[in-house]
């Protein structure tokens, strides 16, 4: 059935988001705001959110540059029933609330990644 | 004589006021103020000496301009008002000593003395004293020439040690200053008095015995060595002037210095902080991109937990499929060896003939194999899928980052708590930096060495002139008696007035070295009591005094301690201050600051022990260098009654907090 969804090969965020992205990159908490868009993805999924369809989504980043080598995709298909939508469209839906959650923890200044991880790890085993 | 209570206002560090209880019970009687070093320990001794005396002391006790005793933040804030109260007792009577200095109105920023007005107030028993008759009052108590032996700072135990070297100019200053304090100067005033008028009386019994036959020559030789005489005391006096100034100039160039080097060794403290600062920015910058770089990499992490309990899953699915695989191989294996035993009639496996009977039972139990057979199916797609997905997910789940990432941040906050320290530490030093000059101070040190060299050639000149006024006195001397044998000379009344002064002269002479030696003595007598009770050392048996009240060591055969150890000389010094302030006044309170420096624990014990026992009251500046609190007041921990510390606000501000006992 998955070889009949066709996936896009541009994903992006919505303006808002995308300007909250640049802003984390301008502030050094990442070297990248393809690393960011990534991070947003994963902490999405690990926080296990079905995120909502979003509107006005931009194209921002290839998804070859994204994820070169399908490791998103496979983690995106292994924890999420994705159904007839595509995984990248997916993707796009993560990275939205993920990099949102981001630019909330970035306000008070430094982003407290240590705890972030410690969060997923003992949501986990909790 | 007791102090009560000291309030000070924008004194020196202290912005605002400051108030300091004295301790009024006269067993606890002791009073500590612990300060770190240019905290303002020596500003509260000033402000005491500032309360009873108009004047504070900076190094080698020179007077500080009340300009610069104003605390320099209030000054900058526009507030140029200084003010002391000190309240004290003494004979029965409670004393309240006030003195304001504030800035003249047309002054702008005052730069001398004189752009201040000083208003000073004493009320004895609520009653004012007139103002002409305070320092009368004062003195009553606490004379001022008295003041140093019992306000004093360890840099007065510096000089005192100086004393025991004979014959240095300093040891000649301390020496005079002794006498002023001990009345020797008014002998001392009197012989000089008598001298004047014998050389007035000497001019006169020339001149008169110029009218004299035959005396002609006489009288010319006396007035050539009267001329002699008054050109050599001119010159005398102009060369001792030409010292003192000399030696006032070179004070203050090696006091320049000295402040100099303190802020040379600030200047490096700040570029040793400045290069620190660098480093630790480097290694900032540094480790943000190591963990810029983990961070890239890092989103697995967060899915790592996840990832893998979806893994152990599909190996669990693979599991099943493969236990059924394995199943279905074992009974396809032995379907296919009881075909071969009903076909062939033997044992496939240990090849013995199978028998008759047996047949009907493998005939049976190979319909029951193949009907379970029918039953299992494998679903080799599926089992393929699972295998793809488990080999996807492993490509996702690495190693973890995120440990990295915690020690990295970790680093990052020590390096963030170093970077502040850093930034305090070069605020405080920035001032130090800016105002240092090499060229500065090169200059002055050609400076102070030119006249340190000036000073020798000084002292020479000095000692020569001495030497050829000493000549001239002798000579007139000679003269003066070989004409009062004269008959025409003995007649005259100016010859009778040179041999009553000369006499007089000779009364007060004799007078003054008698004095001194009862002064020495009774000095000497009191010095030697304190020695006993500070010394560890029990073979010490007394002290002995030199003519310059220098202070040597007597062991029990009584011959002289000729080596003696830092921490003696401080010993003998703080036993001659003793002496000396029981010699000049009535018993008192005693404030020292920093009196420990070089001190043993045993000797500071002593010290600790001995002093509030000669005191009314004894108060301690000290620094934690030379006493750490818990331990080193121990001996007199019953008799202490207060206890207040200095904590600094910032270089120019300090406040001076009460601790609880």
């Amino acid at each position: 059935m998955s070889s009949t969804v066709t996936e896009p090969t541009m994903i992006g965020l919505t303006e808002k988001t995308h300007t909250g992205l640049k802003r984390l990159k301008d502030d050094e908490h990442f070297n990248q705001m393809a690393d960011g868009y990534r991070f947003g993805i994963a902490l999405a999924l690990a926080s296990g959110v079905i995120p909502d369809e979003i509107q006005g989504a931009g194209t921002i980043f290839s998804v070859a540059t994204i994820d070169p080598n399908r490791e998103i995709y496979t983690a995106i298909k292994s924890l999420i029933t994705t159904g007839d939508m595509p995984v990248y469209r997916w993707a796009e839906r993560l990275a939205e609330w993920g990099v949102t959650e981001l630019i909330r923890r970035a306000e008070a200044g430094e982003i407290d990644f240590a705890s972030i991880f410690k969060q997923v790890e003992e949501g986990i085993q909790g | 004589m007791k102090l009560i209570s000291l309030t000070a206002t924008n004194f020196m560090p202290f912005k605002g006021t400051l108030k300091l209880d004295f301790p009024s019970d006269s067993v606890k009687n002791v009073l500590v103020i612990y300060g770190d070093n240019m905290r303002g320990k020596t500003s509260i001794l000033n402000a005491l000496r500032w309360a009873f005396y108009q004047a504070a002391k900076g190094r080698h006790l020179r007077d500080i301009p009340l300009q610069d005793m104003v605390n320099k933040e209030a000054a900058l804030e526009g507030d140029w008002t200084m003010e002391t109260c000190v309240k004290f007792e003494a004979d029965g009577h409670h004393y309240t000593l006030s003195r304001r200095a504030t800035k003249k109105p047309l002054v702008t920023k005052p730069s001398r003395p004189e752009d201040f007005e000083v208003i000073s107030g004493l009320l004895k028993d609520s009653l004012a004293i007139p103002a002409h008759l305070i320092e009368q009052e004062i003195n009553q108590f606490v004379p001022e020439q008295v003041s140093r032996f019992f306000l004093f700072d360890g840099e007065l135990l510096q000089e005192y040690e100086n004393l025991l070297i004979e014959g240095t100019a300093a040891a000649q200053e301390i020496k005079d200053a002794i006498e002023q304090v001990l009345g020797v100067p008014t002998l001392t005033r009197g012989r000089d008095q008598l001298d004047t008028l014998l050389k007035e009386a000497q001019k006169e019994q020339t001149r008169d015995l110029k009218h004299v036959q035959g005396l002609e020559a006489q009288a010319e030789k006396q007035a050539e060595w009267q001329r002699k005489q008054e050109a050599f005391d001119l010159d005398l006096s102009s060369l001792k002037d030409k010292l003192k100034t000399n030696k006032d100039d070179r004070t203050k160039l090696d006091d320049e210095l000295e402040k100099l080097a303190a802020v040379l060794r600030d200047k490096q403290k700040y570029e040793f902080y400045k290069g620190k600062e660098k480093e630790v920015e480097e290694s900032v910058k540094s480790k943000k991109a190591d963990r810029q770089k983990l961070l890239a990499e890092a989103w697995r992490d967060l899915l790592q937990p996840k990832l893998l309990e979806k893994r152990t899953q599909l190996q669990n699915l693979q599991d099943d499929i493969s236990g059924v695989m394995t199943r279905r191989t074992k009974l396809e294996g032995r379907i296919e060896d009881l075909k071969k035993m009903l076909e062939q009639r033997f044992c496939p496996t240990c090849k013995q003939p199978t028998p008759e009977g047996d047949r009907a039972k493998v005939g049976h139990d190979l319909g029951v194999l193949e009907e379970e057979l029918r039953q299992i199916s494998v679903d080799q797609h599926q089992f393929l899928h699972l295998s793809d997905q488990i080999r996807d997910l492993n490509k996702v789940i690495k190693p973890l980052i995120w440990p990295r990432i915690a020690s990295i941040d970790n680093d990052l906050t020590k390096l963030n708590i170093e970077q502040s320290h850093i930034a305090n530490e070069l605020e405080k030093l920035r001032e130090a930096a800016k105002t240092y000059e090499d060229a500065d101070v090169a200059h002055k040190k050609v400076r102070r060495d030119g006249l340190v060299k000036e000073e020798g050639t000084l002292g020479k000149e000095i000692d020569d002139t001495q030497k050829k006024l000493d000549e001239a006195k002798n000579q007139l001397a000679i003269i003066s008696k070989a004409i009062e044998g004269l008959p025409g000379a003995r007649a005259k009344k100016s010859t009778a007035l040179v041999t009553i002064y000369r006499d007089l002269g000779k009364v007060f002479a004799d007078s003054i070295e008698k004095l001194r030696e009862e002064l020495r003595l009774s000095v000497a007598a009191r010095a030697s009591e304190s020695f006993k009770t500070l010394t560890t050392q029990k073979a010490y048996s007394r002290l002995e005094i030199n003519t310059n009240y220098g202070l040597t060591i007597i062991d029990e055969h009584g011959n002289p301690v000729t080596i003696r150890s830092a921490g003696a000389e401080q010993i003998v010094a703080l036993s001659l201050i003793d002496g000396l302030a029981r010699t000049g006044r009535a018993a008192g309170p005693v404030v020292m600051d920093t009196p420990f420096g070089r001190l043993d624990l045993h000797h500071r014990d002593n010290i600790l022990r001995y002093l509030p026992t000669t005191t009314s009251q004894l108060v301690l500046l000290v620094h934690d260098g030379e006493i750490r609190r818990e331990t080193d007041l121990a001996p007199i921990a019953s008799r202490i009654g207060a206890e207040y510390e200095i904590k600094e606000v910032n270089p120019r501000h300090s406040i001076l907090e009460r601790v609880t006992v």
